[in-house]
């Protein structure tokens, strides 16, 4: 019953989307958490699966009017623009074909552990969160994260160790 | 693990996971895998700058091109592959034949050459209009012709009958043999032909019957009225009515050397070439229009002398006119049937277009 409401939901925004471009935002806050680490986790870094996820987006809003519901979620047609997206991409930068995961309808748990660990981490305290972002993220150094917030490594150290364990206990609670 | 070490250790063990790919990683500490999972995720306003990015108005998104999300790397700006080029890099992407490169630029040039052309000939072609000889459209009036012939001659055999209607002989610098209608000495020792005196340059128009060109009698031979050998009915060695060994109605050899002018029974000169004046150069920068009046005097022979401006125009036109005049010819203006030196303004018009 609830996929059902849920399918019917979507439906909606799909073809409102389709009658006014501006509503495929709605579209896009519901899905861009899967589609990015759906490319985050099949290429090496932050910057490619951001280019990658803004040039599947762009090529939906793009053909949304073209997009015929068949019964199947929408991310499933996201994906599947993805997954072109993808082997484009891995045929421009010449990578050998045995690399390529080749089950693209695979979204699997690990993407939904990403998108849920992204909600965790806006959950930590405002210093674990900053250090979590500032480390992971922005990839800067003990060093640096003390510098910007006036404090010593080993106390940015020990929030990083805190924060990490509790995302941990947060994500084995929720898996 | 001692509390105080383990921030340490999990720090070097991020370091070393940060410097791998982070997705490919695992190990025995939880941990480890939990900042894997950190490290793949997206910036922080990335997903803003991206909705932001994509609902830019519609026109801007088809346009625009794919600024980069993030800062460090960037799309390619579109490029220019689908225009076919001459590089072989190019003949991969869009084979263009380099043949109808050649053609088409070619074709561009000529086109380009053939309008140049015509908006330098088209600004810059003189035009000269009309060119008027005659008295009438002159902007100097001239008053008819008055003056009394200058050259001429005559002769004859005292014949009662008047000279026969012909054309007087060449003119020649020395008269060796004054010319005759009827030839008393049919066969002499030294035949040489019989000429008028005059310059050799003034051409008359010539027949097969040598006579006076005013003659009524154009039926018996005659020598005419007058005396000392050729014909007329006056004395002297050469034709016509008038004195000496010339031709016409003067005296003391050559012919019609008065200066006349259009009327009167003084016909006026024609232009039977008359190439245009070119444009002075420093008139065409100013584009300088208008009239010169040239007062020339056509020769028995047709050709202009004595020219000088009656009405100056400037700015080099007027030598520009003298110089294109210089080269004329003209049928010269008659009297008495004989040609006649004519004085006549020339008007000559300078018009860009």
């Amino acid at each position: 019953m609830e996929i059902l409401e849920r399918d019917c939901s979507e439906r909606l925004l799909i073809e409102a989307a389709q009658n006014e471009p501006a509503r495929f935002a709605e579209l896009y806050e519901q899905n861009f958490d899967r589609v990015y680490a759906f490319l985050a986790r099949r290429v090496p870094s932050r910057e490619e699966a951001q280019d990658l996820t803004a040039e599947v987006f762009h090529q939906a809003l793009a053909s949304i009017r073209n997009f015929k519901w068949q019964g199947a979620p929408f991310i499933s047609w996201l994906y599947g623009i993805a997954a072109n997206v993808l082997a484009s991409h891995w045929q421009k930068v010449g990578k050998c074909a045995l690399e390529q995961p080749t089950d693209f309808s695979y979204a699997g748990d690990g993407i939904e552990r990403s998108i849920m660990l992204g909600q965790l981490v806006r959950s930590l305290s405002q210093d674990q969160r900053l250090v979590v972002v500032r480390r992971f993220v922005d990839q800067k150094s003990i060093r640096e994260i003390a510098q910007e917030l006036g404090r010593s490594e080993g106390a940015i150290k020990q929030l990083q160790l805190r924060a990490l364990e509790k995302l941990r206990e947060k994500v084995g609670k929720k898996l | 693990m001692n509390r105080e070490l383990l921030p340490e250790e999990l720090d070097l063990q991020i370091e070393e996971l940060m410097g791998a790919r982070p997705g490919l990683l695992s190990g025995p500490n939880p941990l480890l895998g939990i900042a894997a999972e950190l490290c793949l995720l997206p910036s922080e306003d990335f997903k803003h700058r991206l909705k932001a990015d994509l609902f830019e108005p519609a026109e801007a998104i088809e346009t625009k091109e794919r600024k980069s999300i993030n800062g460090s790397r960037e799309f390619q700006p579109a490029t220019l592959d689908a225009m076919a080029s001459l590089t072989p890099k190019e003949f991969s992407i869009m084979p263009a034949d380099p043949r109808s490169f050649l053609l088409s630029f070619a074709s561009h040039a000529a086109v380009v050459v053939l309008i140049a052309s015509g908006i330098w000939v088209g600004g810059h072609h003189t035009i000269v209009q009309p060119r008027t000889l005659s008295s009438e459209l002159s902007y100097v009036p001239m008053p008819v012709g008055d003056n009394p012939p200058r050259g001429g001659g005559s002769g004859g055999d005292r014949s009662t009958i008047p000279a026969s209607r012909g054309t007087p002989p060449k003119f020649s610098e020395e008269q060796l043999t004054p010319p005759a209608i009827i030839v008393r000495n049919p066969s002499p020792k030294l035949p040489v032909d019989a000429t008028v005196l005059g310059p050799p340059q003034l051409k008359l128009p010539q027949s097969n019957q040598i006579g006076d060109i005013l003659s009524s009698n154009a039926v018996i031979p005659s020598n005419g009225a007058g005396a000392r050998g050729g014909f007329g009915d006056n004395s002297g060695t050469g034709a016509g009515n008038g004195l000496g060994a010339g031709a016409g109605a003067g005296r003391n050899g050559g012919c019609c050397t008065g200066v006349f002018r259009p009327g009167l029974g003084v016909s006026a000169p024609r232009a039977i070439y008359d190439p245009d004046p070119e444009y002075s150069d420093e008139a065409r920068k100013a584009k300088y229009q208008g009239r010169v009046v040239l007062s020339i005097i056509v020769d028995p022979s047709g050709r202009p002398k004595n020219i000088y401006v009656a009405r100056s125009l400037g700015m080099g036109l007027d030598e520009k006119a003298i110089e294109a005049v210089q080269k004329w010819k003209f049928s010269p203006g008659m009297k008495d049937g004989y040609p006649v030196a004519v004085q006549v303004n020339v008007e000559v018009n300078f018009r860009l277009y």
